[in-house]
């Protein structure tokens, strides 16, 4: 049986007097993509910020590898093995792209080298436009980016948040391809609204409405049950 | 393109004026203009990137500055009491003297600098309006300490003797410390963008300008850099401050205070978080003024008004601001 | 009058707070206060007079400020310079262009209530422009510009050492004065309470709670920000005419120096931000301390004859006004009177 990688157990969260998470339990199975289901505003951006530290867990616990990470400080979390890609990308404009994977990149082991050539590997814009503002690139240039930097260090958990948003179908299809090709390395827990792409990649799902985890298990199940997908994704 | 076109402002404010003043008087002007406006970015500098590092507006700034000044005209003193090295004629001893006292200025900058940001600014992050009141307060208190520790009166200061009066260059008068300011302040700026565009540290700073959340989930502890830009920025401040109080040959309690206006005004005009800005801002607020007060003497505290409220309406966000 | 069935959630609201204002124990708070400012000439100490006529006056000025900051969530550093413009209004009109008649007093205060009106307008377009931040810093940048100015133009307005003009009629005696101007600070509080809790003052504490929902709802913050803006600013101009009476004489120093700016945002931490009355604890604490703070520096010489140090710690009282300031900031940042309000709130 796989090793749990992380774990959220109960997790609660506030935003101001907001409470948003309101019981998120979920395990990312080790080296398999989980994704995170749910209509706008059900709390999916704010799972991932809450295991990455941007916000605090009023209750519950966040473990990774069995060991809490809630309550730690982002750099701190981060620096355990997680490679975060937020929503909107999060690159920075006014450095160039070399720049970008430059000041993500977090030690140089032994393995630097090879990572960073696995990143132009897959993204080949990514070396073309090395010298350029990444404000200058294309949206889905941007994304690939924001991956990039993520693969980087030698990360064993990486967070995805809305990967398509915004992105033509064209792009989309070969963001899938980038993915496809990462899921060998890396488990991955991703946020997706565009189902035919959490379809494509997940192994596992989680659906969550209302601040809490209220459905889990296998993509396929989830794919075959019309009922759950009408009332919980309205598809 | 978008650097080119304020540089070029700055050179054709420059050569403007040359219309109307003849070129040696002209030049005088530009060098204490000039100097002025290296003065100006000195604590310019440090204030542009604490707010657009840690999003923080010191007012306390000026404080700082004139403790920087303070400490510095407190060893020119002693030394010059004791061992005699302001008024010797010797460019050797003058210099040691000026390093010494910038030595002391920085470093008495810097200290305040890290106290201020752990027990004042830390708590109140995030709080605009309460860290507007609290670095006010803290204000008040470093001010009246200077009034208690040196008294409230304005001294004079002892201008080591190479650095006083002038040369006398093919009948242009250049004073002398003027030069030394514009020298120091390119040093200063060429370190600063040194730091920035080549060092690590300057790619996580200039990174964490654009966007503070994402480099802490990229693996740095911002809380650290915060601490590190704000006490470089305190010490430039102090050294600010040391300079000003040679270049007007004296020390008085308010004088943060009072050049913090300008330090602001200089700031909103380049571009928060723009050092460059910073540069470009101060030069053309201390030429301005300059030209001005030669001119129209009246009018020249309202120039640096009516440039601040035309460059607002032209560009909002400053000359090299990125809107933040 | 609409039948009860037909009113609307809100208008019941309102109208059900109504009856209650009568029975309210703040508003008799209120009352017994006016009644002792009024009873103060009584007793003989001028003195008393003055400091009881300050409190009056600043603590209507910082209820005006508090309207921009504490009800409209601006925060400007320009506040204290409108309150010189009406000062200097009031001493230039009875001075320098006319003489110590009631028509020229009142023309003289519509003129500086204009000027006020017009710059806070003009201050205001820039608020649309820039962030917050920029903004306060530009407003303490034209409020420095208006001392700078009032130095400069010596000729008008007497440079730094001023202008002492005489006041006409009852105004120019003590008592008429005071109570001409209680009267005045009664009307402005008065006139602040209800601004604050007309439908115009509802909409401006939901643009301070959140910008962008307002503009969302329909309403043009920048429109709503500018009459608070005008308004406070006006009140901020009759106040310093009021004071140019009193004191009877004029300075930049005294009247658009920054310390006034300083001492009101000190007295509205202290009363607390949002809470309009509050201006009168604070204005009664700080100005209370500076009238019997220099005795202190008798007590320190008393105390460790001798000690230059400590004289100098006691006389420099501004030291611990910041210290208190950094702590109030720290640990009461609502300030004495919203401090109480969320205690009796939570009660409730």
């Amino acid at each position: 049986m796989a090793e749990t990688l992380l774990e959220l157990d109960d997790v609660h969260t506030f935003i101001g007097q907001h409470h948003i998470l309101q019981g998120v339990t979920l395990a990312v199975r080790r080296d398999a993509v989980t994704v995170l289901l749910g209509r706008n505003g059900a709390g999916k951006t704010t799972t991932l910020r809450t295991i990455v530290g941007l916000l605090r867990p009023a209750r519950g616990s966040v473990r990774l590898e069995g060991r809490p990470i809630h309550g730690l400080r982002p750099h701190a979390i981060v620096r355990r093995g997680i490679g975060f890609v937020p929503e909107g990308q999060g690159i920075f404009a006014t450095l160039t792209v070399d720049e970008n994977l430059r000041v993500a990149r977090l030690g140089s082991d032994a393995g630097a080298p090879a990572r960073l050539a696995r990143v132009f590997e897959l993204f080949p814009d990514l070396a073309r436009f090395r010298a350029a503002r990444a404000g200058t690139l294309s949206g889905g240039q941007k994304q690939m980016l924001s991956i990039a930097r993520a693969l980087v260090n030698p990360n064993r958990l990486l967070l995805v948040d809305e990967p398509s948003k915004g992105l033509a179908p064209i792009v989309i299809e070969h963001l899938v391809e980038a993915l496809r090709a990462m899921k060998a390395h890396a488990t991955v827990l991703l946020v997706e609204q565009n189902f035919a792409m959490a379809q494509a990649l997940a192994d596992d799902f989680y659906l969550i409405d209302d601040g809490r985890t209220v459905h889990h298990g296998p993509m396929a199940a989830l794919v075959a049950d019309d009922a759950l997908k009408k009332r919980y994704l309205g598809i | 393109m978008r650097r080119a076109a304020p540089a070029a402002l700055v050179v054709g404010l420059a050569l403007l004026p040359l219309a109307a003043i003849e070129p040696r008087v002209y030049l005088t002007l530009t060098i204490a203009g000039l100097a002025m406006g290296m003065l100006i970015f000195l604590v310019a500098a440090g204030l542009t990137l604490i707010f657009g590092l840690m999003d923080v507006l010191n007012f306390a700034h000026g404080a700082l500055f004139s403790w920087g000044a303070y400490a510095g005209f407190t060893v020119l003193v002693l030394l010059n009491e004791r061992l005699g090295w302001a008024e010797a004629p010797s460019l050797g001893l003058n210099a040691l003297l000026l390093l010494a006292a910038v030595a002391a200025a920085m470093a008495v900058g810097l200290v305040l600098g890290v106290v201020l940001e752990r027990v004042i600014v830390r708590p109140v992050y995030g709080r605009h309006m309460f860290q507007i009141l609290i670095t006010l307060g803290a204000t008040i208190v470093l001010e009246e300490l200077i009034r208690i520790g040196w008294g409230p009166n304005d001294q004079v200061l002892p201008v080591p003797f190479t650095f006083q009066g002038s040369w006398d260059l093919a009948d242009v008068i250049v004073l002398r410390f003027p030069v030394v300011a514009i020298v120091l302040g390119l040093v200063v700026y060429g370190a600063i963008a040194l730091v920035l565009r080549r060092t690590r540290v300057g790619l996580i700073v200039r990174a964490g300008v654009e966007n503070g959340e994402m480099i802490q989930v990229l693996g740095h502890d911002i809380h650290r850099y915060f601490t590190g830009v704000f006490a470089a920025g305190s010490a430039l401040a102090g050294l600010g401050g040391l300079m000003w109080a040679i270049f007007s040959q004296s020390v008085r309690p308010a004088m943060g205070g009072e050049q913090l206006i300008f330090a602001f005004i200089v700031v909103i005009i380049g571009g928060l978080g723009s050092v460059s800005g910073s540069l470009l801002g101060a030069l053309i607020v201390g030429l301005s003024y300059n030209y001005v007060a030669f001119l129209l003497p009246k009018a020249a505290i309202g120039v640096n008004m009516a440039l601040m409220v035309v460059i607002l309406l032209l560009r909002p966000a400053g000359l090299f601001g990125s809107g933040k | 009058m609409s039948a009860p069935a037909r009113a609307t959630p809100v208008a019941a609201a309102r109208a059900a707070a109504r009856a209650r204002r009568w029975r309210r124990p703040t508003l008799w708070g209120r009352l017994a206060l006016l009644a002792a400012l009024a009873a103060v000439p009584l007793v003989p100490s001028f003195q008393l007079l003055d400091l009881a006529l300050k409190i009056a006056v600043f603590a209507a000025l910082v209820a005006s400020y508090d309207v921009l900051i504490g009800y409209t969530g601006i925060v400007s550093f320009g506040h204290a310079m409108f309150f010189g413009f009406g000062a200097y209004g009031a001493a230039l009109a009875v001075a320098r262009f006319g003489g110590p008649t009631w028509g020229d007093l009142g023309l003289g205060l519509a003129a500086a209530v204009g000027v006020s009106a017009l710059v806070s307008v003009a201050i205001g377009a820039f608020s649309l422009r820039v962030k917050a931040i920029f903004f306060a810093m530009i407003t303490l940048a034209f409020a420095e510009f208006a001392l700078i100015l009032a130095v400069q133009l010596g000729p008008l307005t007497g440079g730094e050492d001023g202008l002492s003009p005489r006041f006409p009629g009852a105004l120019g005696h003590r008592l008429g004065a005071y109570y001409a101007i209680c009267a005045v600070v009664t009307v402005l509080f008065a006139a602040m309470s209800r601004f604050v809790a007309s439908p115009l003052g509802r909409v401006l504490q939901a643009i301070r709670d959140n910008e962008l929902r307002a503009e969302a709802l329909g309403f043009r913050t920048f429109v709503y920000q500018s009459a608070a803006s005008c308004f406070a600013s006006v009140v901020a101009t009759v106040l310093g005419g009021c004071y140019a009476v009193w004191v009877g004489y004029v300075n930049p120093e005294s009247t658009l120096g920054i310390h006034i700016m300083l001492d009101i945002l000190l007295m509205v931490i202290i009363g607390g931000i949002g809470t309009l009355w509050g201006g009168i604890i604070g204005a009664g604490f700080l100005l209370t301390a500076q009238a019997f703070l220099p005795n202190l520096r008798g007590l320190g010489a008393a105390l460790l004859p001798g000690s230059d140090l400590a004289v100098r710690l006691t006389e420099r009282w501004p030291l611990y006004f910041g210290i208190l300031f950094i702590l109030v900031v720290f640990f009461f940042p609502k300030g004495v009177v919203g401090s109480l309000r969320e205690t009796l709130a939570r009660r409730r």
